[in-house]
């Protein structure tokens, strides 16, 4: 899908269709492509990213948050934070924005096939993984059992928490389970601790499992740890960063990352690795 | 490959000649020390000697400040600044500065093709010399000291004129356009050649393989010796903005005053600067200024593997251009120290 | 579309960073509802976005500035004095006292004279508008960006990047002048180094801790220039930043 008229930089005109509330300061937009044939062919891997630009204000790379499956539509799920997304989150229905990729390496969702799938979320973290998860959903009969663990500091900021809320009950009796826990609340009726105490809960067999890991850096080594005790293999262990990217091509420089012997431009070499690229390359997270 | 040699006499009128393929560009000087290639009107004013420009030849494909959209706010519109290119001719690059555009070939052309660099790389028609390593070059170690590909014809110096390598369909249209310029290389033409080598490796200040750099860098990053060079850092940029293989850029949005026009704009940018490792939320990857001086030993030093090198091509223009006398080879000679070449 | 309504203002200062703005062609979709130095009409009244010049100095600039605090949603620091006390910030503690007796002598001062402060000592400052006076493109993205409903992307790297871009000599290196580039915000495009004239710092020392005061003076110590020397031309515009003396100080022990 670069087939943008020659210009990797240029941009296609997108409609914002609806928007959801989702936190305080997370919204979900739901886009579709205005060129009729662009929304038909384009498509993406869950874990990729888009660049996003509001004419005047910039642009920014935000991961798709939505199924591949879903033709001709795609949901991001902006936070609140800078100068494009502040004025992102104004955006209304029937508005604009230009949009170009989509951009990075995606998880390997064909290499998951025929396995069980964790799926672990801190804070913002569900975004990319909500695609991950939805895919699935898309594909039930291709994956084993599913487990998603979505955590947060207090209830509100838990992310898709209704809709995860929602499908509990269903998901159960198709082998999918749903964890939310919070670490902070102590209003929160639900699970209490960081996300990483909750994967004894998960319906996954870690010998068949492959993980997904998404949240700050700083969480991802005590979660690692946790993982290996329960069993689950490292070598299936799959986190994605994130960087500031300016190109989302691996030109600009802004997200090279890594050390001399794994120097890595997250925006085509990423923004899914390895646990084992991660452990060996300090300045990656 | 094509070899022909062309006599000191002819030079003045190759030079003249170049001019019927493109603007000319060579380096001359513009100040006490310093170096620029600038277009080139009086061709005895271009400059033989110069071994480094202020500015890197990627100034000519990526330039420092350069409009790629204009936006038309109110319909969301991105008009895209593409212009013909016209045909250029750098003159004088040596052959480090050729690696490094090589390099950001492999990086701009890759399979998302950066189509304002393409077309300038297009139109540049490319003219090699040769040269004699100063205190600042290392290119032996980087293995960039010599190139096969990467240009239309490349100038060896000899007693009484140029060795001159063919290395490009352009670069035989141009000695088969004007044959009166051009001679047959003879044998002693070849023992000159084979001497000026010779003596240019024997030059160089450190000899030795130099490919286990990235190691022994990664094992060292915890040295004092960061500590004290980042100390002494002016965190001024100069080293990546000379670099010719350094090719961070920022882009930013500039509305114009009416609200309904804005430029998207690029322009060189260096992992130096503070704002280069912010992300969305204000964390930032590179915090200290620690952090960013060794984030550029770490990505110098790093393989480019579709060229087999180093992002380093070993020119030296970080060093030389470091206003705190920071030298970039001795601080790698330095974590070195205990392998004997 | 939506006007933008703003206030200059000028505190202690020499009008010219207003003067500069006021020499700029304006769009219809801005508003002036306050300044003084273009129209008597009028009174610090609500704005969009306020602009002030110059450096507190007086106790009239302390109330003046807090009282447009007030009535702006935005607030920027526009130019040196503003950003950062400017060159009247140089006169500290006891020179100061003296200084001002020399001038003023004993004659009965009706106004509370003070050291000359980056209005960031008094209020909230939203944006920075660096130079002396500001450039006119920056005055003119400052202003479109707010229009526009977004917001300025500040600089934080050197002159020197700027030097570079535009291919000029460094003159450091070369000539062994003490261009305080390395430290100074970037955003004039090295005008000065143009005309192998070294940067002395006009547009105040770099944002965010990273003016590295101490590394330049020990580049210009290398090059055989005096404590007093680098000190002299260090505090000119730097005065005021937070352990300059500290840090040059750190380099001669």
């Amino acid at each position: 899908m670069h087939e943008n008229k020659g210009n990797v930089y240029s941009l296609y005109k997108c409609r914002v269709l609806r928007v959801y509330d989702l936190t305080d300061d997370v919204k979900l937009f739901l886009f579709r492509f205005e060129d009729p044939d662009i929304a038909e062919k384009w498509t993406f891997i869950p874990g990729q990213f888009v660049q996003l630009s509001l004419p005047g204000y910039g642009e920014v790379p935000i991961s798709i948050c939505s199924s591949p499956m879903r033709r001709g539509f795609f949901e991001l799920c902006i936070k609140k934070a800078g100068r494009v997304t502040s004025k992102i989150f104004e955006l209304k229905p029937g508005d604009f924005v230009g949009v170009r990729g989509p951009y990075g390496n995606g998880f390997p969702m064909q290499e998951f096939e025929g396995n069980d799938m964790l799926l672990i979320a801190c804070g913002i973290g569900m975004a990319p993984l909500r695609s991950v998860f939805m895919y699935a959903l898309d594909n039930r009969w291709k994956f084993g059992n599913i487990t998603v663990i979505n955590s947060a500091k207090y209830g509100k900021n838990l992310l898709f928490k209704k809709e995860l809320e929602a499908m509990r009950d269903v998901a159960e009796a198709e082998n999918i389970r749903i964890i939310q826990t919070v670490t902070r609340d102590p209003d929160w009726p639900g699970r209490i601790g960081r996300a990483q105490e909750h994967i004894r809960y998960a319906n996954t067999r870690p010998d068949k499992s492959y993980v997904c890991l998404c949240g700050p850096p700083q969480a991802y080594h005590d979660i690692f740890t946790k993982l290996i005790e329960h069993g689950y293999n490292p070598k299936r262990i799959y986190v994605t960063l994130e960087r500031r990217m300016k190109c989302g091509v691996g030109k600009c420089g802004h997200c090279i990352a890594g050390t001399s012997t794994f120097l890595k431009y997250i925006c085509i070499d990423g923004p899914v690795f390895g646990y084992y690229d991660i452990i060996s390359t300090p300045g990656l997270i | 490959m094509r070899y022909v040699k062309i006599y000191n006499e002819k030079m003045q009128e190759f030079l003249e000649r170049l001019k019927n393929y493109g603007k000319l560009y060579a380096p001359v000087k513009i100040s006490d020390k310093f170096y620029d290639r600038k277009e080139i009107d009086d061709v005895k004013k271009i400059s033989f000697d110069c071994l480094r420009t202020i500015m890197p030849a990627k100034k000519f494909f990526i330039p420092p400040y350069e409009e790629l959209f204009e936006i038309d706010i109110e319909n969301a519109d991105y008009k895209e600044k593409i212009e013909e290119t016209e045909p250029f001719v750098l003159f004088g690059l040596h052959a480090c500065e050729i690696v490094a555009l090589r390099i950001l070939d492999g990086v701009y052309l890759d399979e998302f093709p950066d189509i304002y660099y393409a077309n300038r790389r297009k139109a540049g028609i490319i003219i090699g010399l040769s040269c004699l390593p100063d205190e600042y070059c290392f290119c032996n170690l980087t293995r960039t000291d010599f190139v096969d590909i990467g240009f239309e014809l490349f100038l060896h110096e000899l007693p009484d004129g140029y060795l001159i390598r063919v290395g490009s369909p352009k670069g035989h249209k141009i000695v088969d356009e004007n044959p009166d310029l051009f001679s047959e290389v003879k044998k002693e033409d070849i023992d000159a050649f084979k001497m000026f080598e010779e003596k240019r490796q024997k030059l160089f200040k450190y000899y030795g393989s130099f490919d286990n750099i990235r190691y022994i860098l990664e094992l060292t990053m915890k040295d004092k010796i960061w500590d004290e060079e980042a100390e002494k850092c002016l965190g001024c940029g100069n080293c990546t903005m000379t670099c010719p293989t350094c090719r961070c850029y920022d882009v930013q949005d500039i509305p114009d005053i009416d609200g309904k026009h804005a430029k998207r704009i690029r322009f060189w940018d260096s992992c130096q600067f503070r704002s280069h490792g912010l992300v969305a939320g204000g964390h930032n990857f590179r915090p200290t200024k620690k952090d960013r001086f060794l984030n550029r030993y770490i990505c110098k030093n790093a393989y480019f593997y579709p060229l087999g090198t180093s992002y380093c091509v070993g020119c030296g223009n970080c060093t030389y251009f470091c206003p705190a006398n920071i030298n970039f080879l001795e601080n790698l000679i330095e974590i070195r120290r205990g392998i004997n070449a | 579309m939506k006007k933008l309504k703003i206030g200059v203002h000028g505190l202690t200062s020499c009008y010219g960073c207003q003067l500069k703005m006021a020499s700029l062609k304006l769009a219809e979709n801005i508003e002036i509802v306050y300044w003084n130095m273009l129209s008597s009409k009028g009174e610090i009244g609500k704005v969009d976005v306020a602009f002030v010049e110059g450096s507190v100095s007086t106790g009239e600039d302390e109330e003046e500035l807090k009282k447009i605090r007030e009535n702006a949603d935005i607030l920027v620091a526009m130019g040196t004095c503003a950003t950062h006390g400017g060159v009247q910030g140089v006169i500290f503690g006891e020179d100061y006292k003296k200084c001002f007796k020399e001038i003023y002598g004993d004659n009965n001062i009706e106004f509370d004279g003070r050291i000359g402060e980056p209005i960031k000592k008094y209020v909230k400052v939203d944006y920075n508008l660096p130079g002396c006076p500001p450039e006119e493109d920056e005055i003119l993205y400052y202003l479109a960006t707010f229009a526009l409903g977004s917001y300025p992307e500040e600089k934080d790297y050197p002159v020197c990047a700027e030097c570079r871009r535009n291919g000029y000599p460094c003159i450091l290196i070369e000539k062994n002048k003490p261009c305080l580039g390395p430290l100074t915000v970037a955003g004039c495009k090295a005008r000065c180094l143009k005309y192998g004239i070294e940067c002395t710092g006009c547009r105040g020392p770099l944002p965010h801790n990273i003016a590295w005061f101490d590394s330049l003076a020990r580049t210009f110590k290398e090059r055989g220039m005096s404590k007093e020397f680098i000190k002299s031309k260090m505090e000119i515009f730097g005065k005021q930043y937070e352990n300059m003396e500290e840090l040059i100080n750190k380099v001669f022990e």
